[in-house]
């Protein structure tokens, strides 16, 4: 929180410094920047231990719904998960814990949160970071080449795929291939991350995690590139007219080398700050595609974390899922004035 | 201009690689954290089409395998396997049976339980079965009240613990009581136990004792548990090897895994599900007689155990007449066979039909038919005069109650659906409030609702379900806190009987009593109780054969209150289970799509390079 005063002047000395012709210095700027994102952090870790106070209910009485116990059971369990201790001392007790990185005990599965939330963000990392590679690059590729072929038989089938593809329930999509693909055709595993009893060989194994990650990465991979093409559609297309490559192509170059070698790097810059921003947002959406198909991962922590209710690992998800989108805006932020020298001089 | 573009794509490629970098890490660890061999490294390595592995698909909970501790269903059931009680609840109809002991007697009216080991009993590392471990399993619950979260109500009455020689186990009970205090408590070796430092905290995740027929053997969360066969469990060992639970989060999906071949056994099915599974190749349904009943709960006028009333339900339901013209407004028959498909029995009372002994049964006289001119007659004769619109009120005030229902529950709704109008038939409005699980625990917890739905699963004794219908279990607090009461309801009639059953050793008497509690309580109708819902499962017939249901006619398969199921259960045959299998086309498939990438990849790397080649 100290942090945040000097973050807060900065945000004013650069809407003061707006008009000044040198633009905001690289320091100010990151200052401003890092400040933002602290504040913002700072909110959601308050935000984490309000939101889930308020919900209704008793977390004991919900874990003992259905079982004969009697109430020193339930007492017994209630101060097992400090829920005794009145609401400040509670929440003393979180704001310490998250500086150091401890979310307390989950009440289900009676381990640290932070050790938890551990073992489940590689398992989420493989699966979105697989999906935000193909997705990112099959989204900028097609959408430079229908961009470039606008109005073309091409651009109108990959634009219409796309956005159908993107309109589709995640659930619903992942579903249907799961009983096609799954069920019926038995090609690929019907859920989980590896077999119950994987080979014994390294490779063996590669291919046995690949073979489930095939469906997921299937499913999110088709929802999520449509904005992606989306992007660089309209971006190409912004250049496409542009003085500079009518220069480039009165040098007599082809084409499609006017396109890859002028066009596309500078239509890249704002979809590569879009893609940024996008892939906190895509380690989030995981909750859906990791329910349906029962990957161990953060996304269906939570979704079980929900159903407990488990308030000590939902809070732990929430920080952990905002603060990866605070960082990655940040890094799109940064990226964007690295790779544009016009946010540096304006 | 060139140039500058070129930089620009070198800090786009640039950036694109640096996320490459950041994410090809965990890509290569995946391996070590998560694969299942490095947690799991002692176990031999079991081939994929092991036709003596029973797999099951499960969405459950597990907070700990800690007999002391644990509460969830998946691992209290799977405790059930691990460690034997005292006394075990029997195949038939749960009545107690032999466990640990194979006597028992009582004395001093009750006061006193006296239990006889069996002979020659050992825990799983060899070690003999004593009355010591009894003794330190049942003295650990009552010193300790972390030790006593999973079990601790049923250690409350007893006294002391005596252990005259190794073979006996002495209960001295505080009061008389006739349920069997050797049952649902996992007896536990005390060589292991007492060598752990905080034993409420013990996971008890690996290299587990035990002494029933399936131990631990690893677990992983949210991905699989193991449990292994005990070769020298006293009743003969099983004849499968491992029981392995895959997780599922999603219920459809495991339909898709028994499909598939992927899992052997599905439980908790839905209606739809059941029905979608019934004519598939080498699946075998089974519906079987749940032990859970479902009820609609209506505020009778809360009241804390001194009297004091607390909670906002309308005055009109602590007339008996008003709740019983509900009653004789609801066709429990039609919600059975429109909501559940038929998938269950019609209910009496809290006491579902599959602890036949127990049950209130459905020929007996108290029990009220669908009869709406009797509601109405019911209602005119309580004074609630029917208006213009056909709703009734009296001094003014029109009879509409408010109905929670679980918006998540589709169950609920369209249980709503039929009620609503039935209630209007009568002259009672209904007014729906969907809303949450925990919204409607906490506001009926404070008294502040007319209905809602609501339903508990049962043991194989009565005594706790009646106990919670007692005046003494009411709670005591205006917030509904400090009690456990199961639909406040409370009349000292019925609690003298409770007394009564609670110490009558005689087992004909108290099932005489409890009977008789029942009218009680369906006359005073505090709940309609509509249905016995039936455990809906799905199992791979072509791989095993022989499960056992429990009660033995008509009974469930998983999650009884015994370890019958899997006891019995056998492989077809090893020629039928691994031609089950077939070849793994997933893994053909993958190895097919990674060889095109790549190759397509160094095509494409290739191509460009003559293309780059062509103009520089």
């Amino acid at each position: 929180m100290s942090d945040a005063m000097p973050a807060t002047e900065a945000v004013i000395i650069e809407e003061q410094g707006e008009a000044r012709p040198r633009g905001v210095p690289a320091l100010t700027y990151a200052l401003t920047k890092i400040g933002g994102a602290l504040i913002s952090l700072a909110m959601v870790i308050i935000l984490g231990f309000f939101a889930f106070k308020i919900l209704p209910g008793d977390p004991a009485a919900a874990m003992a719904r259905d079982r004969p116990m009697t109430p020193e059971q339930i007492q017994q369990l209630r101060e097992q998960m400090g829920l005794d201790k009145p609401l400040w001392q509670q929440f003393g007790d979180y704001l310490v814990n998250v500086f150091t990185l401890n979310f307390g005990e989950s009440y289900v599965y009676k381990e640290s949160v932070a050790s938890l939330i551990g073992q489940y963000f590689w398992n989420t990392i493989l699966l979105t970071g697989t999906v935000a590679i193909i997705a990112i690059a099959l989204g900028l590729w097609l959408g430079q080449k229908a961009g470039w072929m606008h109005g073309s038989l091409f651009d109108k089938v990959t634009t219409g795929t796309s956005l159908v593809l993107w309109s589709v329930p995640t659930f619903w999509l992942g579903l249907i291939l799961l009983m096609v693909f799954g069920g019926t055709l038995r090609w690929f595993p019907t859920g989980g991350m590896v077999s119950p009893n994987p080979p014994d060989d390294v490779i063996g194994q590669i291919l046995d995690v690949v073979s489930h990650m095939v469906l997921p990465v299937i499913t999110m991979v088709a929802v999520v590139y449509a904005q992606y093409v989306m992007v660089m559609r309209a971006s190409v297309m912004e250049e496409k007219s542009a003085d500079y490559l009518v220069t480039a192509r009165a040098k007599g170059l082809r084409d499609d080398l006017v396109r890859s070698r002028h066009a596309v790097p500078n239509a890249l810059l704002p979809a590569v700050t879009l893609v940024f921003m996008h892939i906190g947002g895509l380690i989030a959406g995981a909750v859906t595609v990791e329910t349906v198909f029962s990957w161990p991962g953060l996304g269906k922590l939570t979704f079980e974390a929900i159903q407990g209710p488990d308030l000590p690992l939902l809070q732990g998800t929430f920080v952990v899922f905002s603060a990866i989108i605070i960082v990655m805006n940040l890094a799109a932020d940064f990226i964007y004035r690295w790779l544009d020298p016009r946010v540096r001089r304006a | 201009m060139r140039t500058r573009h070129s930089k620009h794509l070198v800090r786009a490629l640039s950036v694109a690689a640096a996320a490459a970098m950041v994410l090809a890490p965990a890509t290569a660890s995946y391996a070590a954290p998560t694969g299942v061999h490095a947690a799991d490294s002692s176990t031999p390595p079991s081939d994929k089409s092991d036709a003596k592995t029973l797999r099951i698909a499960t969405s459950g909970f597990v907070d700990s395998f800690n007999p002391f501790t644990s509460i969830y269903l998946l691992p209290t059931n799977t405790l059930r396997y691990t460690y034997e009680f005292l006394v075990q609840n029997s195949q038939e109809d749960g009545s107690p049976t032999k466990g640990l002991a194979d006597k028992w007697e009582t004395s001093d009216g009750g006061k006193v339980w006296t239990f006889t080991l069996q002979d020659g009993l050992k825990w799983s590392d060899g070690e003999p079965i004593t009355s010591d471990d009894v003794a330190f399993t049942y003295q650990s619950m009552i010193d300790d009240p972390a030790l006593g979260v999973a079990n601790g109500g049923l250690v409350a009455n007893v006294d002391t613990i005596e252990t005259p020689d190794e073979k006996t186990v002495v209960l001295n009970m505080k009061a008389p009581q006739a349920p069997n205090p050797g049952v649902e408590i996992p007896i536990v070796p005390k060589h292991v136990w007492e060598k752990i430092d905080s034993p409420a905290e013990h996971p008890n995740d690996k290299d587990v004792v035990g002494s029933g027929p399936f131990l631990l053997e690893s677990y992983k969360a949210n991905q699989f548990i193991t449990l292994k066969a005990n070769k020298d469990f006293w009743r003969g060992a099983p004849k499968i090897d491992r029981i392995q639970y895959i997780y599922y989060t999603n219920s459809d999906a495991q339909v898709q895994a028994l499909r598939s071949g992927d899992v052997d056994m599905v439980t908790g099915l839905t209606a739809t599900q059941f029905d979608a599974l019934k004519d598939v190749e080498g699946i075998e349904t089974h519906s079987g007689q749940g032990r859970r009943y479902a009820a609609i709960s209506i505020n009778v006028g809360l009241k804390t155990r001194d009297g004091q009333a607390y909670g906002n339900g309308n005055p009109a339901l602590q007339d008996a007449a008003v709740r019983q013209a509900i009653r004789l407004g609801t066709d429990t028959d039609t919600l059975l066979d429109k909501v559940l498909g038929g998938y269950g029995v019609p209910a009496t009372s809290f006491v579902p039909a599959s602890y036949p002994k127990w049950t209130l049964p459905a020929e007996d006289e108290v029990i009220m038919d669908f009869d709406p001119e009797a509601a109405k007659k019911k209602l005119d004769e309580a004074g609630w005069v029917a208006g213009a619109d056909g709703i009734r009120a009296k001094d003014g005030k029109p009879l509409s109650l408010r109905l929670f229902v679980d918006s998540t529950s589709i169950t609920e709704q369209s249980q709503a659906e039929y009620f609503v109008p039935w209630m209007k038939e009568i002259g009672i409005d209904v007014k729906v409030e969907a809303t949450d699980t925990d919204t409607i625990t906490a506001e009926t917890t404070k008294g502040n609702y007319d209905m809602y739905f609501s339903g508990w699963s049962q043991g194989a004794d009565p005594d706790y379900q009646l106990g919670i219908n007692t005046c003494m279990n009411l709670p005591t607090g205006t917030d509904g806190s400090g009690g456990t009461s199961q639909d406040g309801w409370c009349d000292p009639e019925f609690d003298k009987l409770y007394e009564e059953q609670h110490t009558e050793l005689d087992q004909d008497k108290r099932e005489k009593i409890v009977r008789e509690m029942l009218r009680m309580n369906y006359e005073a109708t505090p709940q309609i109780a509509t249905w016995y819902a039936n455990s809906l499962e799905a199992y791979r017939s072509d791989r095993f054969e022989g499960f056992s249901l429990q009660p033995k006619n008509e009974g469930i398969i998983a999650n009884q209150s015994g370890y019958w199921g899997y006891l019995t259960v056998a492989p077809v045959s090893d020629e039928a289970a691994a031609a089950a299998d077939g070849p793994n086309v997933g893994l053909i498939v993958t190895g097919v799509v990674i060889g095109v990438l790549v190759i397509g990849g160094i095509v494409f790397v290739m191509m460009r390079r003559r293309n780059s080649a062509d103009v520089e």
